[in-house]
């Protein structure tokens, strides 16, 4: 048999590649790759997958041994997630099963369980609250950050360099210790327990990060552009919304994006600083119990209503992934 | 014996052709000069033939080995690089010294050889310092001993030149050429820079669009350009293309009804290859034209450039051809001048307009 | 390279236009960004450390009263306190290493380009998007020892004599540090896809002919990472390591949802004793300022280094 060096390969070459890499050795070495990366990808997303089967068991297939990777998916985890129910006793229970009247999925479902739905439960307002805090605070630190990060990025300004350490400095810290006094400060003003306390806690808790995220987009915008817009008459202001804001578009989303994901993920502020009204998702989901304990199908059907936007996220932002969490430290 | 010969070698991507099959004879010890535009497939030439592309098709020989499918380390080559390549966290010595250690050489060995070529190469005052503490040129310099160390049987390098400054690179030039003499080893190089290869290569190849348009000596593509393309390419300016009517031994131009005597030794081979009416394409070099009050051509001025001692007259044929006449640089031309001017019968060359390729005068016997 | 540094001009034409000034403009894009940070970071700070220095306690109806140093020296003096630094020490070697470990290896295996490859990447970067609480969530139901997956993929079919990770036993005896190993093991998932994406940067920045020569010097693979790979990526490496760390020790989320800090104080890491100090049982505000103090300087520490560092290779670059 002649070897590879004598013959070549079996097909013509017919793209860019070194000879030794289409030595048959080299194709070994890539076609291991790829299994191990698909066998390490698989592995990664094992998790991701259990919530999401989690999130489709009845009470009864998640508690039993073995775990399962086949059953009767079920809406009962959504069910207890989202509605507040009591349990019937069971002369209750028959009588209902004789009557059932006119009654809708949910119903039925709640029936099924041997329960009865009283209302929509704290986590739907949960939920709301983290809706209005999260948006509410991105669109504050995104506006904020994006004129103090104009200005860091194409002004001379005294002490620049530690102006931004000192912004970048506040995101070091770790939120245990801002959290005790900000609690006393709240008290006083009577924030706690209130969206607009949160709202302002999450602005900052973000601001930091967009003014680094945001100044390093800007910077990128080749300042020519509004010199000559300069040149031409306009003021900076104008230069600003007329030409800068279009070219930054792109950074502005991604900079969103990467703040609402912090601040819909906060838990520890969140948990400390809310009890009642203004509470979020996140602390409620950890605390959701169920008869005998935490009930897991609800607990995977919260976590998989946090997971999906984040995965559809990240595929959109996989570009932007590396600066986001490295607060613009490192380009792809 | 360092002969390289390529055999129908190409390079597809894809469907795409980068190179179009070619064949290539290089004698042991000559400096060839792969020449043209980017993408034109001369680095890609380069490339196969050091084993750091794949070929599509065809075989590559070095000294009567089939080569085609070695590894690049096994050719018995050096490469020389744009951007020069030197490993960054080794010393200007340990990068020279490398190969020699790669290939298990002995210590006396390696110090001899490295001391032999850092000599050559005037570099003893760098040898401490990593690359990125040195110029351009110093760089270069230390990657041509690196080269130089491993007395290969044949260089390859690709536009080592291309990063250095304008000022630098003539006497980097002069610096290569110098060490090819004296190292009497084969070279292949490659550049876009149609001076570098006039003023380096003992022959030239001249490429575009994949495939070699001619090759020759600096004499012969310049004197002798065989199409269009290659008559463009080389001398700064390039020659000199009007486009006219060949009819009965005559050539009509447009413009301003310039008619030209076809001269004598041409005459015969016009008569066999063009019908009558066909489009004919004169070629001349700028010094091949002389000013006459005279002359039999007239062209009107457009500009005129100071070129030191001498100073190039552009002229206007017609509206969409400009000539550049070489002269004496006292003379004033104003704009728009009419001047009359002669072409030295033994330098007019003729193409076919269609094919581009040039015509060949027959041999008289 | 940014485009920053000139100072700007208007070019003065005849006609005074009335616009802001450029250094009016600065201080209204800058200030209430500024304001807001000082009035809700710096402030905060100070009053922290006054209160480190009382025995105030946000339940109780009393003033805040002076005790100088005695908070301070009961946390150094706490052995528990102690315990508590070294688990957390213990958590961000272990876990910073691993990520350091395994994100390197992935960047390795993905480096060259393949059908598909980039979906896979999107897909391992998933879980550093997830709230960390849920993570944690999501994990300890995974850990369970009777109807979790991870024993079960791991090949224990047997409940009883399959380890219980989150009580630290196995088949009944007690396996000190297997709940804080559980616990890295989640943040390894979480986080090493980040040193992956951080390392693949830097790995793809290589010129593809530092490599090219070294195929024609037939250089060995170890060369080649030793040399020319491994330099180039090592101020990443530093970033993942530095930024790792500091979050380590900030690390609050990831724990709360799986273990609450158990079993006993195995998982205890020093963030989550801080709350327990100062939010639940007696509130002992003071106190928990004091101890909120010194994690600050440790951070401060190793912030410096990173932010310096970051710095010195923005210069650089």
């Amino acid at each position: 048999m002649a070897s590879f060096e004598e013959t070549g390969p079996r097909t013509p070459v017919v793209e860019p590649t070194r000879v030794d890499k289409v030595h048959p050795r080299a194709k070994w070495g890539k076609s291991i790759r790829v299994i191990l990366t698909v066998i390490v990808t698989f592995i990664m997303i094992i998790p991701v997958l259990v919530m999401i089967m989690t999130a489709f068991k009845s009470r009864a297939n998640i508690v039993t041994p073995p775990p399962k990777v086949l059953f009767h998916p079920t809406l009962e985890g959504f069910l207890y997630l989202f509605t507040d129910r009591s349990v019937l006793s069971p002369s209750n229970l028959e009588a209902e099963r004789a009557n059932p009247g006119d009654l809708n999925y949910w119903q039925k479902l709640a029936l099924s369980v041997g329960q009865k739905i009283n209302g929509p439960s704290d986590y739907v307002g949960r939920l709301k609250n983290s809706v209005i805090i999260a948006g509410t605070s991105t669109v504050l630190s995104v506006i904020l950050g994006l004129f103090a990060a104009y200005a860091f990025s194409r002004f001379k300004i005294a002490g620049k360099d530690d102006l931004l350490f000192f912004i970048l400095s506040t995101r070091m810290l770790p939120g245990v210790v801002v959290t005790i006094p900000l609690f006393l400060l709240y008290k006083q003003l009577g924030w706690n327990d209130t969206h607009i306390g949160m709202v302002i806690l999450y602005t900052v808790f973000n601001l930091s990060f967009s003014v680094w995220l945001l100044k390093g987009f800007i910077d990128e915008i080749p300042i020519e552009y509004e010199e000559a817009a300069l040149v031409d008459g306009y003021t900076r202001l104008q230069a600003f919304f007329r030409i800068v804001l279009p070219q930054a578009v792109n950074g502005i989303a991604a900079t969103t994006v990467f703040c609402l994901i912090f601040a819909w993920n906060e838990y520890a502020f969140a948990l400390m600083l809310t009890s009642e009204k203004a509470r979020t998702a996140p602390p409620s989901i950890a605390t959701m119990l169920g008869s005998g304990g935490l009930e897991w199908s609800a607990i995977a059907a919260g976590s998989l209503g946090f997971l999906i936007p984040v995965a559809i996220v990240t595929f959109v932002l996989r570009d932007y992934l590396l600066r986001g969490v490295t607060f613009g430290a490192v380009r792809k | 014996m360092s002969t390289i010969e390529l055999r129908q070698v190409e390079k597809k991507f894809g469907d795409l052709h980068a190179v179009k099959p070619l064949d290539l004879t290089i004698q042991d010890g000559e400096f060839i000069v792969l020449l043209g535009p980017s993408g034109c497939g001369k680095t890609t030439t380069l490339r196969m033939i050091s084993g750091l592309e794949t070929v599509s098709g065809g075989t590559i020989w070095l000294n009567g080995r089939n080569v085609t499918w070695l590894h690049p380390s096994e050719r018995d080559i050096a490469f020389v690089f744009q951007f020069y390549a030197l490993y960054p966290h080794l010393t200007a010595w340990k990068n020279i010294a490398f190969p020699l250690q790669a290939q298990g050489e002995s210590r006396e060995t390696v110090e001899k050889r490295v001391d032999e070529v850092v000599k050559l190469l005037q570099i003893e005052h760098v040898l401490k310092a990593h690359p990125g503490q040195l110029s351009g040129g110093d760089q270069q310099r230390v990657a041509l001993a690196r080269a130089l160390v491993r007395r290969p049987a044949a260089f390859l390098m690709d536009e080592p030149l291309g990063a250095l400054d304008a000022d630098f690179r003539e006497s980097m030039r002069s610096e290569i050429k110098r060490l090819h003499v004296l190292q009497h080893a084969t070279t292949v190089y490659v550049t876009h820079d149609q001076i570098e290869a006039m003023a380096m290569g003992d022959r030239i190849v001249v490429m575009s669009e994949a495939a070699i348009q001619q090759i020759g000596t600096p004499a012969e593509v310049y004197n002798d350009p065989s199409n269009l393309f290659v008559a463009r390419f080389i001398g700064s300016p390039g020659m000199n293309l009007i486009t006219g009517e060949y009819a009965d031994g005559v050539v009509q131009m447009a413009g301003l009804d310039n008619r030209y005597a076809v001269p004598q030794e041409w005459q015969s081979v016009l008569k066999k290859r063009l019908d009558s009416g066909s489009e004919i394409v004169i070629g001349f070099r700028p010094e091949s034209a002389q000013i006459n009050d005279r002359g039999e051509l007239v062209g009107k001025v457009y500009a005129s450039e100071m070129q030191g001692s001498s100073a190039v007259l552009h002229l206007t044929i017609n509206e969409n051809e400009i000539i550049h006449i070489r002269t004496d640089r006292l003379i004033p031309y104003p704009i728009d001048t009419l001047v009359h001017f002669d072409i030295n019968p033994q330098m007019i060359r003729f193409f076919d307009a269609k094919t581009e390729a040039a015509f060949k005068p027959e041999v008289s016997q | 390279m940014s485009a920053s540094e000139s100072e700007f001009k208007s070019p003065s034409t005849k006609v005074r236009q009335r616009h802001l000034s450029n250094s009016a403009i600065v201080n209204l894009f800058i200030w209430p960004t500024l304001l807001l940070l000082i009035m809700m970071n710096v402030f905060p700070l100070f009053y922290s450390l006054y209160l480190g220095f009382t025995n105030y306690s946000a339940i109780a109806q009393k003033a805040p009263v002076w005790v100088a140093f005695q908070n301070f020296s009961n946390i150094l003096n706490d052995k528990n306190l102690w315990q508590y630094f070294a688990t957390t020490g213990r958590y961000a070697l272990m876990s910073v290493s691993l990520q350091v470990l395994v994100g390197f290896g992935l960047a390795m295996l993905v480096r060259e380009k393949f059908k598909g490859g980039g979906i896979l990447t999107t897909l391992i970067l998933i879980p550093m998007m997830i709230s960390p609480v849920v993570v944690g969530l999501f994990w300890k139901l995974m850990y369970n020892p009777t109807f979790g997956f991870f024993n079960a993929l791991l090949g224990f079919s047997d409940p009883s004599r399959s380890p219980d990770w989150l009580a630290s036993r196995l088949a009944g005896q007690p396996v000190p540090g297997l709940a804080l190993f559980a616990v890295v093991i989640v943040d390894v998932w979480m986080w090493a896809p980040f040193v992956m994406l951080l390392v693949l940067s830097g790995l793809k920045a290589i010129p593809d002919y530092l490599y090219e020569a070294a195929a024609v010097d037939r250089a060995s693979s170890w060369f080649q990472f030793w040399r020319i790979t491994l330099p180039q990526v090592a101020p990443l490496l530093l970033i993942a390591v530095l930024f790792r760390t500091i979050e380590a020790f900030k690390s609050f989320d990831l724990v709360m949802g799986m273990t609450g800090g158990g079993p006993g104080v195995q998982t205890e890491l020093i963030s989550v004793d801080l709350y327990r100090i100062a939010f639940l049982g007696q509130f002992r505000t003071g106190m928990g300022s004091a101890l909120a103090y010194i994690i600050l300087i440790i951070i401060i520490a190793i912030s410096n280094l990173y932010i310096k560092y970051l710095n010195q290779s923005k210069g650089e670059g």
